[in-house]
């Protein structure tokens, strides 16, 4: 009442006829910024968590040290291992097979003799020790992470602080490439030199040297958490983030729960965001008019068609993830007794997801573009921690859930991001559907090749788009 | 013209019925026919000009001390991984419970003696299609006066074996002597898939059920049977349903303790969504809709979480059996957890799983011993990439009928419940349909009895039937 007065005695006063509807639509506005913000910087919870064995001790605060870790090996480890080599019992493959049924058995003959006669172990330990290796314990566990800084930083030079994450069956090992680019890029012939990174490579929870956890329901979100407390203690308050598999997810959870302390998130692997009937029109369009849809034609190559590509190419390759997703106990068991079990499990992999076409070679391709020694680096590092089930597990612990609960489809991201998509990744995700969840995409970028372990496989094409991203983001 | 519009609009009508009168019959038609016998060749290289040798050669299990020792080397120098806290076996299985088993294996079981044990009936071996087929042939040790023993050919699953049988067997060869009706007496021969156990492994892509079907099929007229019987459980299901389809004339009856229904149409997702409002309307009893119901809980979400192991055999059986071939206790884990979730879904709450309420660890090791001494883990999984690659219900047997007389047996704990209204539409002549009390998935082991009485029943029924026609 008072209000309709208040306006009706402005009704015989010009200037207040104007000034009033702009104050309204002044007010209005305000209050829609405000609402919409509030909106906006929603974010996931911190919250906390324990993943030691038994109850948490309430008394006395964690051990916060930083100690330096250095990767051990002794004659017992490699005489118990040649001795599973030399029993192994293979199982002659059907005819014509090569890698069409899974992990050829006649190539496997061979990885396994030179895994036997001429890797070797010691050697590689010491290559693996070239970066300063740490354990700090967060909620409960160990957590492994090599820290390397630039050997040498011009006067006046910003090193920006970069936290890479690993996936499955990858880890650490798998950015031993890219971390010399990354520190040193002058000396790498990559460009300018203006940017330069302190590299913090850790293993998530339950991979490598990382201690499992021995609590259910250990996530994404929880190791998030941990890694954001990890850089915490090592003193950054700002940083950027990169991974691809796993640690796209890890990573953007990351952004997802604390954006103030993520400067820029650049991943290799993207996971679609959302279905649902508008996508699905846009996907069957898209195959017709993919301009219309959003799609540029790189998109169109790689998307379809669609059944074979985006259907039946997954529904072929991820057995591994349905199986580790329900009884991930189960499917490690035996792998953690026979290495070559875990070297096929985990090599086929490497061949498949590189190129899909090396599906069609005896040899399935890997050779072409990795070493052995660094192939069977990597699967020892699960070998000699005994790791296989504790990384299965973490399927389980991340797709139980319903997807559209889960807090990776419910929070966007806000934070600059730059997105490298490479053209054999199993599956491809256009620009315009990675906006469901990234908000703020600075650079995406079509990679000329590469596969899915993009740091291992393609380093310098890696370094490259993380240094223009970066490069972008602190000009902003 | 209002006349002439609706006259038209009539006509189009009595066309449109007219014209799916016929497509109907034109179909139905098709669906009778006859899946056709798949010959092969599945031995190494190429196919010799020479004839196939088709002798019989009996066959004995064994054993040496080579064997033993480098079994229990092995598992000697297991390497476990703790299971989390309170995990029971909703990870897989419990390694805690796990190094029991072990333990019991490397001090307790005793595999001579069980080899003995496999070898009380008769084993023999064939070369069919260029592969040596395994098989036991146990007749009947005595029969009543003017009776004929009744072939009744069993094939057991994945990852079973033709051991499944061996506690039913003498149930159904000498039924008098266990307090069983002996009206009918079979004469029961299980031999093993080829892949599985003592058959050789196809040494070419290509080889599935039906391929089985008519190895199986060859074998049992090479025995002499022109008329028998074929009962099976999971891939046994479907080798049996395929055999039936190829050779109506000569399979008598058909009894399955699973009967999945893998072509799923308008009719069926109408009653998924309506049947448990309207189960009447879609045929299902009241147990019916208790053993399916709520749906997603029951049949989606279960079908899901216990489908990984077909997911990835069907898609890398190579990569996933390697280890397997190696780690003796890792392919019991794997074994010994669908034993366990099989039989009861809720043994997941049980720290050990309940393995050793339905079941002895004999029997279990037993079975595992089969596939660790063949080495057949790998081609045993092969048979899942065989049959499922090309997707499910796209194959041309899973869109023919079966039109032989069936008996099923519908156990409660089967992973999931096919009703009877659902698995008429494929066996068109079921003789008995029967809601069995208790049991799960490994039927013939876990209540021999039960399923031996069901057969015997259908069996009954099927000889009357025939008895009333030639009449």
């Amino acid at each position: 009442n008072t209000i309709l007065c208040f306006l009706r005695s402005f009704e015989y006063s010009q200037k207040n006829a104007v000034l009033v509807p702009v104050a309204a639509l002044g007010v209005g506005g305000m209050l829609v910024y405000w609402l919409r913000s509030r909106h906006k910087i929603k974010t996931i919870e911190m919250g906390d968590g324990w993943w030691g064995s038994g109850e948490r001790l309430l008394k006395g605060r964690e051990d916060e040290s930083i100690r330096p870790f250095k990767i051990e090996t002794s004659d017992k480890e490699i005489e118990d291992l040649h001795r599973r080599l030399d029993q192994a019992r293979y199982t002659p493959h059907v005819e014509g097979a090569a890698f069409h049924y899974g992990f050829n058995s006649s190539y496997l003959k061979k990885v396994v003799s030179y895994w036997r006669n001429q890797f070797d172990w010691h050697k590689q330990v010491e290559i693996l020790n070239k970066y300063p290796h740490f354990h700090t314990t967060i909620e409960g566990i160990d957590i492994h992470f090599i820290h390397v800084k630039p050997p040498y930083v011009p006067h006046g030079q910003a090193v920006q602080p970069l936290l890479m994450v690993h996936g499955w069956p990858g880890s650490f090992y798998e950015f031993y490439k890219i971390i010399p680019l990354l520190t040193e890029p002058a000396k790498h012939g990559l460009n300018e030199g203006d940017v330069v990174f302190e590299v913090i490579c850790p293993s998530i929870p339950g991979y490598g040297f990382s201690e499992a956890p021995h609590q259910q329901g250990f996530d994404s979100v929880a190791t998030a958490r941990i890694f954001h407390k990890l850089m915490n203690r090592l003193g950054f308050k700002e940083y950027y983030l990169q991974g691809g598999d796993w640690g796209s997810r890890v990573t953007t959870n990351m952004a997802q729960m604390l954006p103030q302390s993520v400067k820029g998130l650049h991943l290799n692997v993207v996971f679609v965001g959302k279905r649902g009937l508008g996508r699905l029109i846009s996907i069957i369009l898209g195959a017709y008019v993919p301009w219309l849809v959003g799609l540029s034609r790189e998109d169109a190559r790689l998307i379809y068609p669609f059944m074979q590509k985006s259907v039946y190419d997954v529904l072929r390759e991820s057995g591994y993830l349905h199986i580790q997703a329900t009884k991930p106990d189960t499917a490690g068991c035996g792998l953690n007794d026979s290495p070559v079990g875990l070297a096929a499990y985990i090599l086929e992999k490497f061949s498949t997801w590189t190129d899909k076409s090396f599906l069609h070679k005896d040899d399935g391709g890997l050779e072409s573009k990795y070493s052995l020694d660094e192939l069977l680096t990597n699967v020892m590092i699960y070998w000699v921690t005994s790791s296989i089930v504790s990384s299965m597990r973490y399927y389980k612990e991340n797709f139980s859930k319903d997807p559209n609960l889960s807090a990776y489809n419910r929070f966007a991201v806000h934070v600059p991001t730059g997105i490298a998509a490479f053209p054999q990744e199993i599956l491809h995700t256009p620009r315009i559907w990675a906006k469901d969840v990234y908000k703020n995409i600075i650079t995406y970028s079509y990679m000329p090749r590469g596969g899915h372990f993009a740091a291992f496989e393609e380093p310098k094409l890696l370094a490259q788009d993380i240094m223009q991203f970066v490069r972008k983001v602190e000009q902003l | 013209e209002f006349c002439s519009s609706l006259a038209g609009i009539m006509l189009l009508e009595v066309f449109l019925v007219l014209g799916t009168v016929i497509i109907y019959f034109l179909f139905s038609k098709k669906k009778e026919e006859t899946l056709p016998f798949k010959d092969g060749w599945w031995g190494k290289g190429q196919k010799p000009d020479t004839k196939e040798d088709t002798t019989i050669r009996p066959f004995k299990v064994e054993t040496t001390e080579e064997e033993l020792s480098d079994l229990f080397r092995r598992l000697d120098q297991a390497r476990f991984t703790e299971p989390l806290e309170n995990s029971c076996f909703h990870y897989g299985i419990n390694s805690v419970y796990h190094r029991k088993v072990v333990s019991y294996w490397k001090k307790q079981f005793n595999w001579k003696k069980q080899v003995e044990v496999l070898n009380k009936y008769p084993h023999f071996k064939t070369e069919i299609q260029g592969i040596d087929v395994h098989f036991v042939q146990v007749k009947p040790p005595r029969l009543p006066e003017g009776q004929s023993a009744k072939p009744l050919l069993m094939v057991h699953g994945w990852p079973g074996s033709f051991y499944e049988f061996y506690k039913i067997i003498p149930l159904l060869t000498d039924p008098a002597s266990h307090g069983l009706s002996d009206e009918h007496v079979f004469e029961v021969i299980c031999p093993s898939i080829p892949g599985y156990g003592f058959s050789e492994a196809p040494h070419k892509k290509d080889f599935n059920s039906v391929s089985a079907a008519s190895v199986f099929y060859e074998l049992m007229l090479r025995l002499g049977f022109n008329e028998f019987y074929a009962q099976g459980g999971d891939w046994g299901w479907l080798i049996c349903s395929n055999l039936a389809q190829m050779a109506p004339n000569h399979v008598k009856g058909l009894h399955l303790n699973l009967a999945s229904v893998t072509k799923v149409g308008f009719t069926h997702l109408l009653s998924i969504l309506l049947g448990r409002y309207f189960p009447g309307l879609f045929g299902f009893q009241e147990e019916d809709v208790r053993r399916m119901f709520p749906f997603l809980k029951k049949g989606l979400y279960r079908i899901l979480s216990e489908s990984g192991y077909a997911h990835i055999q069907a898609t890398k059986p190579d990569t996933v059996g390697c280890g397997l071939n190696d780690s003796p206790v890792g392919l019991a884990a794997y074994i010994l957890e669908k034993f366990s979730s099989w039989t009861d879904l809720e043994f997941q709450n049980l720290e050990d799983g309940g393995l050793e309420r339905k079941f002895n660890l004999d029997d279990l090791l037993t079975n595992i011993m089969i596939y660790w001494v063949s080495g057949c883990i790998i081609s045993s999984m092969r048979f899942y990439k065989e049959n499922l690659q090309k997707g499910i219900g796209t194959q041309k047997h899973e869109k023919l009928t079966v039109q032989v007389p069936t008996g099923i047996a519908s156990f409660p704990n089967e992973i999931m419940h096919t009703p009877q209204a659902w698995a008429q539409k494929k066996y068109t002549n079921i003789v008995s349909f029967h809601f069995m009390p208790r049991g799960g998935h490994f039927a013939a082991l876990e209540e021999p009895e039960l399923l031996a009485k069901d057969i015997l029943q259908f069996v009954g029924k099927v000889e009357k039937e025939q008895l009333w026609k030639k009449r």
